[in-house]
């Protein structure tokens, strides 16, 4: 990457593999059970969250230096929150379609810790363009895992992919339920998303050594 | 040593300013945008009763397809024939306005903007309550009414429109939701769960209001008994499914007289 | 009184902040791996939505609910503010949080450098928002249950948190797979202890038993003149 120097690069890398903020920085969970019961809900919310975390991060990052670290809280919040606000506004006046499909998550994103944490930990000690970089690099990690989850709980718990079925009717007995499957309806119980992050730690860190703890 | 942002003075100058800075910015998208939000809000009840009278764009078994927004507004006047407002106060129907009554004495408000939460507001502090309903043809020429009824789900607000014909047996229904779970509660708002309420009676036999329940493991999946006054539930979504039945019973039943009189009438 | 009790029992265990509704995860997972760790947070947690809860209420009651505003005079009746209550409900906890960050900050210097960043993520704990949604969609009608139900929803996660961190200091001697120990076992336990806490589902919906009463309707009285009127009214549309 000729636009980027290394330790920018970095920036972007680092979080989708090991320094996830799901699976190592532990971030963003509430969100990452509530929504991957579904592959089309859990890609909406990755792009809304890339999208909020690219913008938040650098209007924090601009004004860093004026925010009175007492009620940083507060500044943080209200620029998250007056950012998904404006959006939401904006999208119901021009895409209303588009706003009644992402309206439940604006409340999800609001409290998505994952934004606040790179809040706190980056774009307040970092100048625009890092924090934009960390922004995305965040975001397109916490993607990866929702997208992952979603895959699986989707797959196995309702048959379908995208709201296609993908392995027969369920109810006509064809595909491969004519071998006797069936979903697995508790798949779309929000524990069972708990249990699948729990296995994508145990496969990523069988894979790096060095992020087993202890 | 204190920096300067640390001082107290600093502080509230800076929570002054970024108060006054979001408010600014958030009243001033709002009120500016107001115009086409209501635009949109209002082309989406239109075509909510338009689908629950069965006069949508559906293919198939694919998703929900309502009405395109060019079409929505002529076709919803000639669908809709009427709407009336039934005027509810415990129980009782104390007063049927036609759409042109309730118009005259609301500066031309039409019926099917009513903001049904507060009229449950209302009638919750012991006024009196707004009930639209709305006559009007389904795809086969039938005569169906449409009532809006609104509860709470999981998170936030349910809500939806039923469409009955003069016996209060289900012909179409819709229902919407603010921000139940995607994949669990926010699939009331999916076909099979619709679709499901077709055909199920409100009434039994004797002319008792019974309501649809939202039924966990009935024994009758592909819901063939219309009379058993339950619907399959979804898989996972207890509480949106309760919230279902519970809208249906609470805000349905209070039209209950208006059919009985619609009976006698006949 | 008794809906106090029920409200208390319910909200610490029915709806179970962690494992009924998954709210509060992140401080949650991240923030179990000591009992006094564990402890402090689940206090300050429990302090927050006692604190917030109560004063969401108030806001809802007089500001943001439709009609709310009457008591400015009636022509403010029409009012409805509903769509700011995200934006007020998060400023008063934002507030809240950085108050006890300062206060923590001062008199106990060693829990709050072990919390954290956890510390100022209280503020997005979804937890604390969720009481506070909660409370307004639930309709709770009293200021005394609007603080019951921020206390024991608080002492629920309390609670949770407290169970997952002595497991998980228990957890230390048994030989779990490595590249499972410490983040990855917790996710499948509190999954498992989730799985556990579904069996309380029952008892909120009051299981599968017909309420009987409901069957008998009161038949609706119309009088006769509202039954002329209402019969000229609906030959209107035939």
């Amino acid at each position: 990457m000729g636009l980027l120097s290394k330790k920018d690069a970095k920036l972007i890398t680092d979080p989708l593999a090991d320094n996830n903020p799901i699976t190592i920085q532990v971030l963003g969970i509430c969100s990452a059970l509530a929504i991957t019961a579904e592959l089309k809900a859990s890609l909406v919310m990755a792009i809304a969250v890339l999208f909020v975390m690219g913008v938040g991060n650098v209007v924090i990052s601009l004004i860093r230096n004026l925010i009175p670290s007492k009620i940083r809280i507060i500044v943080q919040l209200i620029v998250v929150a007056s950012l998904v606000i404006i959006v939401d506004q904006v999208l119901k006046a021009y895409a209303y379609e588009l706003s009644k499909t992402l309206s439940v998550f604006v409340g999800l994103i609001i409290t998505n810790c994952i934004i606040m944490g790179r809040f706190e930990a980056f774009a307040l000690g970092n100048g625009p363009w890092r924090a934009f970089l960390d922004g995305i690099g965040n975001a397109v990690g916490y993607g990866v895992i929702l997208i992952i989850v979603g895959f699986f709980r989707e797959l196995l718990g309702s048959g379908t992919l995208f709201g296609i079925p993908v392995l027969g009717d369920a109810i006509e007995k064809t595909g491969l339920y004519s071998t006797g499957y069936e979903n697995n309806g508790f798949m779309l119980m929000p524990p069972m998303a708990l249990i699948i992050v729990g296995l994508l730690i145990w496969v990523q860190r069988s894979r790096n050594k060095d992020l087993i703890e202890d | 040593m204190e920096k300067r942002t640390d001082k107290n003075g600093y502080t509230i100058i800076f929570a002054i300013i970024m108060v006054v800075v979001v408010g600014s910015l958030l009243a001033f998208t709002a009120s500016s945008l107001k115009p086409n939000i209501a635009e949109n809000e209002r082309i989406e009840k239109q075509q909510n009763i338009l689908y629950a009278l069965g006069v949508n764009d559906n293919e198939g078994d694919g998703d929900i397809t309502f009405v395109s927004t060019k079409e929505v507004a002529a076709l919803f006047k000639t669908k809709v024939s009427e709407q009336l407002v039934l005027e509810s106060k415990d129980g009782k129907i104390i007063k049927t306005m036609t759409r042109q009554e309730f118009m005259d004495a609301n500066n031309g408000k039409e019926p099917y903007l009513i903001d049904v939460k507060k009229q449950q507001a209302n009638a919750k502090a012991g006024e009196s309550r707004l009930l639209p309903l709305f006559v009007g043809q389904s795809k086969d020429g039938e005569t169906q009414y449409v009532a809006p009824i609104r509860g709470k789900g999981l998170w936030d607000a349910i809500w939806g429109y039923v469409a009955v014909d003069k016996d209060m047996i289900v012909r179409g229904a819709f229902f919407d939701h603010a921000a139940e779970t995607p994949g669990l509660g926010a699939n009331i708002k999916q076909r099979y769960f619709m679709d499901d309420f077709d055909g199920e009676h409100l009434l039994t036999d004797a002319g008792v209001f019974k309501g649809i329940k939202v039924a966990k493991g009935n024994a009758d999946p592909k819901n063939m008994d219309k009379t058993d006054y339950e619907v399959d539930a979804l898989a996972g979504a207890t509480i949106t499914g309760d919230g279902v039945s519970a809208m249906i019973k609470a805000d349905f039943k209070l039209y209950m007289p208006y059919f009985q009189n619609l009976k006698k009438v006949n | 009184m008794i809906e106090h009790i029920e409200l208390f029992f319910k909200a610490i265990f029915i709806d179970n902040m962690v494992f009924a509704v998954f709210l509060g995860m992140c401080s949650y997972l991240a923030v179990s791996k000591k009992v006094t760790t564990a402890v402090g947070l689940g206090a300050a947690v429990i302090f927050v939505l006692a604190i917030t809860v109560p004063l969401n209420w108030l806001l809802d009651q007089y500001l943001l609910q439709p009609g709310a505003l009457i008591w400015l005079g009636p022509e403010y009746a029409d009012y409805d503010l509903g769509f700011l209550s995200f934006i007020m409900f998060i400023a008063t906890i934002a507030t809240m949080v950085q108050l006890v960050e300062i206060v923590v900050e001062k008199f106990s210097p060693s829990l709050y450098n072990s919390l954290g960043i956890f510390l100022p993520l209280i503020a997005v704990n979804c937890a604390i928002l969720g009481g506070s949604l909660f409370m307004q969609s639930r309709e709770i009608e009293t200021l005394g249950l609007a603080l019951n139900y921020g206390v024991s929803s608080g002492i629920g996660w309390f609670l949770a948190i407290l169970a997952i961190a002595a497991i998980r200091e228990k957890i230390r001697y048994s030989n779990v797979p490595a590249p499972l120990r410490g983040l990855g076992i917790t996710f499948i336990i509190t999954g498992l202890m989730g799985i556990g806490f579904l069996s309380f589902g029952g008892m909120l919906t009051g299981g599968d038993e017909e309420i009987v009463e409901e069957e008998k309707t009161v038949e609706v009285q119309q009088t006769t003149e509202d039954n002329k009127e209402l019969a000229n009214n609906t030959k209107i549309i035939e």
